[in-house]
């Protein structure tokens, strides 16, 4: 009868189907198990590291890294660090990605339209690029682009456009301004920033102006005009002041029998490999972003404003791209990024990029630390795009409520 | 039929031929503005000029040698050369795994009973049967080689006669037949130590195409499960496991995959004891097996979230456990509505198979790299031979697109 009476009566859920214990039990035995597991790799590697003598540790990074890298946009030479020709190889990477990110978005956004376009010919042969570039392996794209470059004919032989322009195995020299004086220079840049801010505020307050009062003062013409004038005025004085021109635009010479090139710019050739593979790929993703943005625009935006009176072009400026925008700018961000992280096949056609002088560096430093490096250096730049990514969207946001 | 109907009958006059057919199509989508017209005066000449310039480079002066020559390397890679194979022809057995393939596309025609299946089977059949045709003399291609490329024929017919007149035809057996054929490549592949035609073949030597093909049949096959499993430990409300899956998925998300890859090769060994058997294939594809799915795993969240919280308020409603919710509610649902990025994902896992060349593999990218480099005569010739594997690669992410927008429209993917 007590047996009877004890089961009859409601004595709680048992421990073992209790949701909060079993919730807790299996959280806390992942993330033992989890833990374990990591620790067990690393504990490992470390015992491995101490066996076999490998170096561990970040003390490498003072010592001479001994070792030529191929391109360099800052000063570097084979005594220098490992941890500066690390800070070399990632300005490679970041040079890569910035200019790569802008051109990339330029010719994505300009596909992107095109594949929106009333146009039957130009629609369809936007979606050809797009279809054709984003299915084929970056890498395949790279190695084209290397191989038509490397098959361009030596230096002496090369093409010259005009005396000014060298294209060859080399790369693409062009005349570029070299300062004749530091100091000089330098001014000359500052008062240069500060006419484009000049024009910039005076451009706004004359649209501002035209805004409230309906007199047209051109303010695009007007905002440039003043940035020309007190850049022109500062280059004068300067000129005067210093007994020479700021900069003096340095032209390429083809030197010796092999022809080395001297003087203005060189983009070497692995570069422009890079950075047109890298944007025709990427802005065929781009492009099918900007499509999908503006298709979300609604259809009656456009047939209002065509209603009032606006041009296809200006229905498109200032209508529809401002409301897709905030469709389009977080997979943009998360393009660029993936930009970023593309670069990294540079080095499979020649280019220094922070993976390859990496990938070198593990013959004489520890691989751990190196791994530990990339990694933040590859987080951190993701950290710095979807940061610039995000305060643009909030800026967005903002305005549109 | 009313009077009214006949009185108006005469009064609707035909559209002005002006906007109709040909001539009203032309002005509507190539010549509504000047603008416009300008636009495909400039489109038409630029095309003109590029397919001119284009097609004559194509037919004339392009030197197509060079993909004749490299041949069967471009699909298994350095598979059959003396050292992978010592004393024998090892060709024959990527062609019977290319048969068990063939045979399985002929079952799933039998089920699906026609459509994009069909069209698929033919095509694979087709083409590897086609293959037996190539004008090469018989010493670079055997008899034994082109028969076993036109059994593709036969095989495709026996898949399809077995699974039309025997208990194996239904989706179910078709999944299991699968998962068994793949294994069964991988056996195939790699030999047998001890049986006389099956020879080992070490995976470095493994190559071409056909690795390309592998990684990306397993990475796909892996990285959806793995990547469903973040995401919804993503979602979870325990705050342990969430935190895990973050953290896995943004470190992987965060790391070029080349990184990874490479240092899988320099460190992972040295985590495991030294004569621990090391395969840098299995390391390749689980690599690339954890790298997309943490990708796979924040598409399948984004499709989560767009599901309606009144799906799961209604299942747990009407007294389905948890696990039932997710597994008959939420996820497919959710799959369904990501399937674009999904595939999207699966092309580039496909695209990013490529880059095993950083450990060292000979994939169909990198042996073609490594021909030129090796016979710089080719040199001038390379853009030809990159262009012909863009084609390959271009063939094979198309099909999958294609196929994702029928599944698409077969699932009724915006209009239920």
């Amino acid at each position: 009868m007590a047996t009877v009476l004890r089961n009859l009566t409601y004595q709680g859920i048992p421990v073992w189907r209790n949701i909060f214990v079993i919730q807790w039990a299996s959280q806390i035995l992942s993330g033992v198990l989890v833990v374990v597991l990591v620790s067990w790799f690393f504990v490992n590697i470390g015992n491995a590291i101490q066996e076999r003598d490998i170096p561990y540790g970040f003390s490498f990074l003072s010592r001479e890294y001994q070792t030529p890298i191929g391109q360099h946009f800052l000063d570097y030479k084979s005594s220098d660090s490992f941890l500066y020709a690390f800070v070399v190889a990632a300005t490679n990477t970041i040079v890569v990605s910035i200019v790569g990110v802008i051109l990339a978005t330029v010719l994505g956004i300009v596909v992107g339209v095109s594949r929106m376009s009333g146009n039957w010919i130009v629609s369809k042969a936007a979606l050809v690029y797009i279809e054709f570039f984003r299915n084929v392996p970056l890498l395949l794209h790279l190695f084209f682009w290397f191989y038509i470059v490397l098959a361009l004919p030596p230096v002496r032989q090369g093409y010259v456009i005009a005396q000014r322009l060298y294209i060859n195995n080399g790369g693409v020299s062009f005349p570029w301004p070299s300062p004749t004086n530091a100091g000089l220079a330098a001014t000359w840049v500052l008062a240069a920033v500060a006419a484009v801010i000049i024009g910039s505020v005076v451009r706004r307050r004359l649209t501002q102006r035209e805004r409230e009062t309906g007199q047209s003062s051109f303010p695009l013409v007007a905002g440039c005009a003043a940035a020309v004038v007190i850049g022109a005025a500062a280059w004068l004085i300067l000129s005067a002041a210093g007994g020479a021109a700021p900069f003096v635009i340095s032209q390429p010479e083809p030197q010796g029998t092999f022809g080395r090139i001297s003087g203005g710019f060189t983009v070497p050739g692995g570069l422009i490999a890079l950075l047109i593979g890298l944007v025709t790929y990427t802005s065929s993703f781009i492009a099918e972003i900007v499509r999908a943005g503006i298709q979300s625009v609604g259809r009656g935006q456009t047939e209002a404003s065509r209603a009032v009176g606006l041009s296809a072009m200006s229905t498109l400026r200032d209508i529809t791209f401002p409301q897709a925008l905030r469709v389009i700018v977080p997979p943009l961000i998360s393009q660029c990024l993936n930009l970023t992280k593309n670069s990294s096949l540079a080095g499979a056609i020649g280019y220094s990029d922070l993976t390859n002088v990496a990938k070198t560096m593990t013959q004489t430093a520890p691989a751990v630390s190196i791994f530990i490096l990339i990694m933040a250096a590859y987080l951190a730049m993701s950290l710095t795009y979807s940061l610039i990514g995000n305060l643009y969207n909030r800026h967005k946001r903002f305005i549109g409520s | 039929m009313s009077a009214n109907s006949v009185l108006s009958a005469p009064l609707i006059l035909p559209p002005p031929r002006t906007e109709t057919g040909m001539v009203g199509w032309m002005r509507a989508n190539l010549f509504s503005s000047w603008h416009n017209s300008a636009m495909t005066v400039v489109a038409t000449i630029s095309l003109v000029l590029a397919l001119w310039f284009g097609l004559g480079w194509i037919l004339l002066e392009a030197n197509w040698a060079v993909v004749p020559t490299l041949g069967g390397r471009i699909i298994i890679g350095q598979y059959n050369i003396e050292a992978a194979c010592p004393g024998q022809n090892c060709f024959w057995r990527p062609q019977a795994a290319l048969l068990l393939i063939t045979a399985l596309l002929g079952m799933a025609w039998a089920v699906a009973g026609g459509g994009v299946t069909k069209r698929i089977a033919l095509v694979v059949g087709g083409a590897a049967a086609a293959f037996a045709f190539l004008p090469y003399g018989l010493d670079q291609m055997g008899l034994d080689v082109r028969l076993l490329l036109l059994a593709n024929l036969p095989a495709l017919a026996a898949g399809w006669a077995l699974a039309r007149y025997t208990r194996l035809g239904s989706a179910s057996w078709i999944a299991i037949l699968s998962v068994i054929a793949f294994i069964l490549t991988l056996v195939l592949l790699r030999g047998i130590p001890g049986v006389p035609l099956l020879h080992p073949v070490a995976v470095i030597y493994w190559g071409g195409l056909m690795l390309n093909l592998l990684l990306a049949v397993a990475g796909i096959a892996l990285s959806f499960p793995v990547g469903i499993v973040l995401a919804l430990g993503r979602r979870s409300r325990l705050q342990v496991v969430k935190l895990l899956c973050i953290v896995f998925i943004e470190t992987f998300r965060g790391v070029p995959l080349i990184t990874l890859l490479f240092m899988s090769q320099v460190l992972v060994p040295l985590a495991f004891p030294e004569n621990f058997p090391q395969n840098s294939l299995v390391r390749a594809a689980i690599v690339i097996t954890l790298f997309s799915s943490a990708y796979m795993a924040e598409n399948i969240r984004g499709g989560l979230q767009s599901l309606h919280p009144g799906q799961v308020e209604a299942a747990r409603a009407l007294g389905l456990p948890g696990w039932q919710t997710t597994l008959f509610i939420s996820l497919p649902q959710a799959i369904r509505n990501v399937i674009p990025p999904i595939v999207g994902q699966f092309i580039s896992l496909f695209k990013d198979t490529s880059l095993v060349y950083i450990i060292g593999m000979l994939d169909v990218v990198e042996i073609s790299r490594a021909f030129i480099q090796g016979n710089p005569e080719y040199l001038a010739n390379a853009k030809e031979l990159f262009i012909f594997l863009a084609l390959v690669f271009w063939v094979f992410t198309y099909g999958m697109s294609y196929v994702s927008r029928r599944v698409e429209q077969h699932l009724g993917v915006g209009e239920r």
